[in-house]
């Protein structure tokens, strides 16, 4: 064998580890499939409403009172290793978006919304999946739960409720159907987001939200 | 609360007053929403009353302060009658003929005195637009015997100049607000102080009536309130991460090596086929 043939194999086997690199990243990168897209859908309908009562309902016309809401404090995702301190939050005054707490390993329940007490509708609990300044966040492996995985929220009462997976979903930011998770009414649940999808580097923003959603266990 | 913005909704001059032709006129009516949703707000001291819709009975020993509904009326016109309970239809003590029910509209029906201490029906249309995420809609409804009244939030004037039978409104931070009720441009206290629980996504209603007649001072004033639910938004986005390290896209560093791959490829064969061929 020439020195020149050596040569072009060498030059051969670097192309094919290349482009086997490539290949291999460019497969570990696809987006995560979601799951149980439906099931999502249908716990957000609201069933039609029973046949009205004959009779009109009266109430006094006191001022409302404080609703009793449960908070959650904690939530816990075996699964995915997370351990996470829950903070009250609502929206940002000037962007009008839910004001994710800044620190990484806490993440922020939506207090508008219902709370564990809930008997429908959509408790949202959002984190950051990680940060430019503090690396990893407490939601880095949402996008890793599957259906039937399962996650313990407790609540400032100090009980703890169960919740099993039901759907991942994956969405463009422009095209997340919002009102569906922060949902008021429809079937009891628990929605966890966070960002995913592939990163703009120069907008330093994630093109998608992972949405994760669980029903009582 | 955001004082300043509330201010501005207040001097904006929100506020309304609507006789049953004019509800009909204000209401917008698509062909497929043709029930709407309509609430009777009792305001009338010391009177329990049967009210009668189109000569049925609906409501039975309807209580001062009560707010009954909503019920479902198909668009049209309605007899609306108030008796003393139990009393015929025939000597109703207030009545309103063909008070027009527009299609898809939510509205409130208030019986109350005027502000000349006479009983009167007034119609509202509620405002059940959305409101956006953190806020919470406040209507205020002056439906008392009482001259023009300014309302206060943490002792300021909100709402300025209110009389009989109007209202104000204005879109607020959702939470908890000490309001009172004063006559207008004065520190003259005549509801109040209590603490509003504005709930978000909610409008509170808040109906300024007389309570009961033969106090000391002759009457006192309190508030019948009706909430609204439902008008929550989800807030405009979720946005939770910076650091790109989760980032799902192809890097173009990658693409680069597919490209040095093939280019080595191409190359290493296009030299292994001339040097065989050179050789021959």
């Amino acid at each position: 064998m020439t020195v020149r043939n050596r040569g072009a194999l060498a030059a051969m086997a670097a192309g094919v580890a290349a482009l086997t690199v490539a290949a291999l990243v460019a497969c570990g990168s696809q987006p995560t499939e979601s799951v149980g897209a439906e099931e999502a859908s249908t716990l957000a309908s609201t069933p039609p409403a029973a046949a009205s009562a004959p009779s009109v309902p009266v109430t006094a016309g006191e001022l409302p009172a404080d609703a009793e809401t449960i908070p959650p404090v904690r939530l816990v995702i075996p699964e995915i290793n997370v351990t996470a301190t829950v903070n009250a939050v609502g929206v940002n005054e000037r962007t009008n978006e839910f004001e994710v707490p800044p620190g990484v390993n806490q993440i922020g329940w939506y207090r508008y919304g219902p709370g564990l007490e809930t008997a429908a509708g959509s408790v949202v609990i959002a984190g950051h999946v990680d940060s430019a300044k503090q690396g990893k966040g407490a939601f880095f492996r949402l996008r890793e739960l599957d259906q039937g995985d399962t996650l313990t929220a407790t609540g400032s009462d100090g009980k703890a409720r169960r919740y099993r997976v039901v759907a991942r979903e994956e969405y463009a930011k422009t095209k997340i159907p919002l009102d569906r998770y922060f949902a008021r009414d429809g079937k009891p649940r628990l929605t966890l987001i966070t960002c995913g999808g592939p990163f703009d580097a120069k907008a330093r923003k994630y093109r998608d939200n992972i949405v994760v959603t669980a029903v009582p266990a | 609360m955001q004082l300043s913005y509330f201010r501005r909704v207040a001097a904006g001059g929100a506020v309304a007053a609507l006789a049953f032709a004019g509800v009909a006129a204000f209401t917008a009516t698509p062909a497929y929403a043709a029930t709407s949703k309509v609430s009777v707000v009792h305001g009338i001291p010391d009177t329990p009353v049967d009210v009668y819709v189109n000569g049925k009975k609906t409501l039975d020993n309807f209580k001062p302060g009560d707010v009954a509904g909503p019920l479902n009326l198909e668009e049209g016109d309605y007899d609306i009658a108030l008796t003393k309970p139990g009393e015929p239809i025939g000597s109703a003590i207030l009545k309103v003929d063909n008070a027009a029910v527009p299609g898809g509209a939510n509205i409130s029906i208030a019986a109350h005195l005027d502000a000349a201490g006479k009983p009167k029906i007034t119609p509202f249309v509620n405002d059940v637009s959305k409101v956006d995420a953190g806020k919470a809609r406040l209507i205020v409804r002056h439906t008392a015997a009482a001259p023009e009244v300014d309302v206060r939030a943490g002792g300021t004037p909100v709402f300025k100049g209110l009389t009989n039978p109007n209202e104000a409104k204005g879109d607020v931070d959702a939470g908890t607000v000490k309001a009172d009720v004063v006559l207008a441009g004065t520190d003259t206290v005549a509801i109040g102080p209590a603490d509003l629980n504005l709930k978000e996504g909610t409008a509170t209603i808040v109906y300024a009536i007389v309570y009961a007649i033969g106090s000391a001072e002759g009457k006192t004033l309190d508030v019948v309130a009706q909430t609204i639910t439902g008008l929550h938004s989800a807030p405009g986005g979720v946005p939770s991460g910076d650091g790109g390290q989760a980032g799902t896209g192809v890097n173009t560093w990658w693409y680069v090596l597919t490209g040095a791959g093939v280019l080595l490829l191409l190359g290493g064969g296009v030299r292994m086929a001339t040097a065989r061929t050179g050789r021959q």
